[in-house]
């Protein structure tokens, strides 16, 4: 069996007597796109932050690409991208890249070629001499996803990686991350965004209050914890909808807005013992389709109103 | 280690790239020369003084006088007195074509009264050389009354040269000392402002990469210690290759001081003359200058990492800056008194050394001993601070919010 590329074991961190992070354990295979998910505060930049040894753990361990050590132990082969991003304000361009690939062990030489290229691929040539203080707020950002990728690293580690871009550097991303799982690299990202996470995540975490809720691929998540469920259209007439989706022998739950209604199925419930009590009712129907639960929809089930009482980064508050 | 070096060779690249840089490395010698140069050129510049000697006296005393500024760079003129004499010297003075005019009568002799007045009153040499002449015409006619006869006053006047010689035996002396003092000065001015200045380098350094959160990048590479250890030497680095561009800038200064015109006539009259430093002079100034800068660049990156902007920092800096300041203004005192139990208490505690001993050696001879006491002293601080200071940049450096008071401080040291 290929060995997790990211394995965290019962990691704990507390800040001042506030648990942040309580006992998270998961498993990122190799070669996939894994997303840490949660609402802001729920730990997942502190995990992250303890993965990459910027914060000990206060118990439990990590271990990387099947061999002991932390982030900063493998930093070689890892690229990190942080929530809060900055560069040297007053370093060129050129140079800030050169230092911060020295930094992943990169030798002098190698880097600046590196560096060359990749500026050259998005457009960036004719700044490189530029101060970064000079370049607009879109190419920094640009500037700071070369940096994290420019030593070619095995395991890409990005905290809520989409926040503050702009389209276009949000897309160059999302290709450049699509294109590295190509290659066989490695994907943690952290976000709260589920549709982003939807489109790009082969596995997901769903974390709230430094505990995990639920782990496993998407569609294993999906599958468990998404129930089935039906989409359905009237065109005009909805005969005796209403009456049928009450029936608790048939439906869990539904959202019903007159014209649509989305109805999750009671459990052993069929299908078509709805669509056939809908025919002979009397509706009309524009759509019937067996869905599956968005993301979105698991992650509002399961957080719930732990949603928004989280308090927004509690680390900080406490520091 | 690669990785230290990169940290180095960052922080000394980028601040050797900044203008200010190369203004004060520009500046510096400019300043030190114009502190040199300036008494001299001022002093040795001086031009010829044309003065009106009004004789009021009965003995010709005026002329007397007048032979005897021959010799020196005062030239003067006879004046009869009369009712508006000394009105049209006045305008004589007003349209500058006299320097000033100097009334003698026979009080001179009687009582040494005199009287100079001039545009300019304040120029020591002619003032000093006016008294001088005065001095001997007046003792000159004070012996002849006493009985002593003319040629005895001839030998005397030849004693009177033999004594100018004097004094400029004393003066050789007395520059030494003023050499000496000069020298113990301007170590102290230098390392204070070295110190301080590149310390908060560090500080805002640490607080640079602390604002734009690039340290979390680069703490998930790094150790934090290798971080601080990199930056202190980085920074320290561009201060010495500052000292260096001085050093050099001063011996081409000092090698063409007589092109420059430093060794005009008059001009050793100044109190800093330019110091002569030796070799172990060199090396006790670096010794403290290194492990100064070590201890408190190591203090100052802590109040950079405790810190979350440029305001914060300004003010937790002040303790700090205090230290410094405190042996820079003890300096004035122990200059007086190099050897005082309070000079060598100084000279032996780490956060006042680094000034004090620097500045105790150029001031006067001192035990060897006492040196390597104190850089043993020094150099033990250096660890323990840096350690300290160590733990709180750990912590410091990820912390945003406000800053940790002294209880929170310890827990960081503690648990750091």
């Amino acid at each position: 069996m290929v060995s997790p590329a990211v394995s965290l074991d019962h990691l704990t961190k507390r800040f001042a007597g506030h648990l942040a992070v309580d006992g998270l354990s998961l498993q990122v295979p190799p070669g996939t796109i894994f997303g840490l998910l949660g609402p802001n505060g729920a730990g997942k930049s502190t995990s992250i932050r303890m993965l990459m040894h910027i914060h000990v753990p206060d118990e439990g361990t990590v271990r990387l690409f099947g061999e002991d050590g932390n982030g900063r132990d493998h930093s070689a082969r890892i690229g990190y991208l942080p929530e809060e991003r900055g560069l040297y304000p007053k370093m060129r361009v050129l140079d800030v890249l050169v230092f911060l690939a020295q930094m992943k062990g990169v030798e002098r030489r190698k880097a600046r070629t590196l560096a060359l290229q990749w500026l050259e691929r998005l457009g960036l040539s004719d700044w490189r001499m530029r101060k970064v203080n000079e370049l607009s707020k879109g190419m920094q950002q640009k500037v700071q996803v070369i940096s994290t990728l420019l030593h070619e690293p095995d395991l890409l580690v990005l905290d809520e990686p989409f926040s503050g871009l702009d389209p276009v550097n949000a897309q160059v991303l999302k290709d450049t991350v699509l294109d590295l799982r190509k290659k066989g690299k490695t994907i943690l990202l952290s976000t709260h965004i589920m549709e982003q996470a939807e489109q790009l995540c082969d596995g997901v975490c769903i974390i709230a209050r430094g505990r995990k809720l639920v782990d496993g691929t998407l569609a294993e998540v999906k599958r468990t914890h998404g129930g089935r469920h039906v989409h359905v259209a009237f065109d005009g007439a909805a005969g005796d909808a209403e009456r049928l989706f009450a029936d608790p022998r048939l439906v869990k739950k539904k959202e019903s807005t007159g014209q649509y209604a989305e109805v999750e199925l009671a459990p052993g419930a069929d299908a078509q013992d709805i669509l056939k009590g809908l025919v002979s009712s009397g509706a009309r129907l524009a759509k019937f389709e067996l869905a599956e639960p968005s993301l979105n929809k698991i992650f509002v089930d399961l957080v719930g109103p732990e949603a928004a009482t989280a308090a927004a980064h509690p680390e900080v508050a406490r520091a | 280690m690669h990785k230290v070096f990169a940290i180095i060779r960052r922080e000394f690249v980028e601040r050797v790239r900044q203008r200010w840089f190369w203004i004060m490395a520009l500046l510096g010698p400019v300043f030190f020369g114009a502190v040199f140069l300036l008494p001299s050129l001022l002093m040795g510049k001086s031009s010829l003084k044309h003065i009106a000697i009004v004789d009021g006296s009965t003995t010709g005393i005026g002329k007397a006088v007048a032979l005897q500024l021959d010799t020196t760079r005062v030239r003067s003129v006879l004046v009869a007195p009369g009712p508006h004499v000394a009105d049209s010297l006045l305008q004589a003075v007003g349209a500058k074509q006299l320097d000033g005019f100097l009334l003698v009568s026979d009080l001179l002799p009687d009582s040494g009264q005199a009287e100079y007045r001039a545009s300019n009153v304040s120029s020591f040499t002619t003032i000093g050389e006016l008294e001088s002449a005065l001095q001997r015409v007046a003792s000159g006619v004070r012996l002849q009354r006493e009985g002593v006869n003319p040629a005895a006053i001839a030998r005397a006047r030849i004693h009177v040269d033999l004594k100018t010689t004097k004094i400029s035996g004393g003066k050789t002396t007395g520059e030494s000392a003023a050499q000496s003092f000069s020298l113990a000065y301007f170590m102290g001015i230098i390392l204070y402002m070295a110190i301080l200045l590149y310390g908060i380098n560090v500080m805002s350094s640490v607080l640079e990469e602390k604002t734009t959160r690039i340290v979390e990048v680069l703490v998930s590479s790094v150790k934090p210690f290798q971080l601080m250890l990199g930056k202190v030497i980085g920074v320290g680095a561009v201060s010495l290759f500052q000292f260096l561009i001085w050093g050099l800038a001063g011996r081409w200064v000092f090698r063409y001081r007589h092109a420059l015109g430093a060794d005009a006539p008059g001009a050793d009259a100044g109190l800093f003359t330019m110091p002569h430093v030796t070799l172990d002079t060199a090396v006790v100034f670096l010794c403290y200058f290194i492990g100064g800068f070590m201890l408190y660049s190591a203090m100052f990156a802590a109040v950079g990492a405790m810190s979350s902007n440029e305001q914060e920092a300004r003010q937790a800096q002040q303790p700090v800056s205090m230290l410094l300041v405190l042996s820079f203004i003890s300096m004035f005192a122990m200059l007086n008194d190099p050897g005082s139990t309070f000079a060598v208490t100084l000279s032996l505690i780490p956060f006042t050394s680094p000034i004090a001993m620097p500045v105790r050696w150029a001031a006067g001879n001192l035990p060897v001993s006492q040196v390597v006491l104190s850089l043993a002293i020094l150099a033990a601080s250096i660890v323990a601070i840096t350690w300290v200071a160590a733990r709180i940049y750990r912590v410091g450096i990820l912390m945003t919010g406000k800053r940790p008071n002294p209880k929170e401080l310890l827990r960081w040291i503690r648990t750091a």
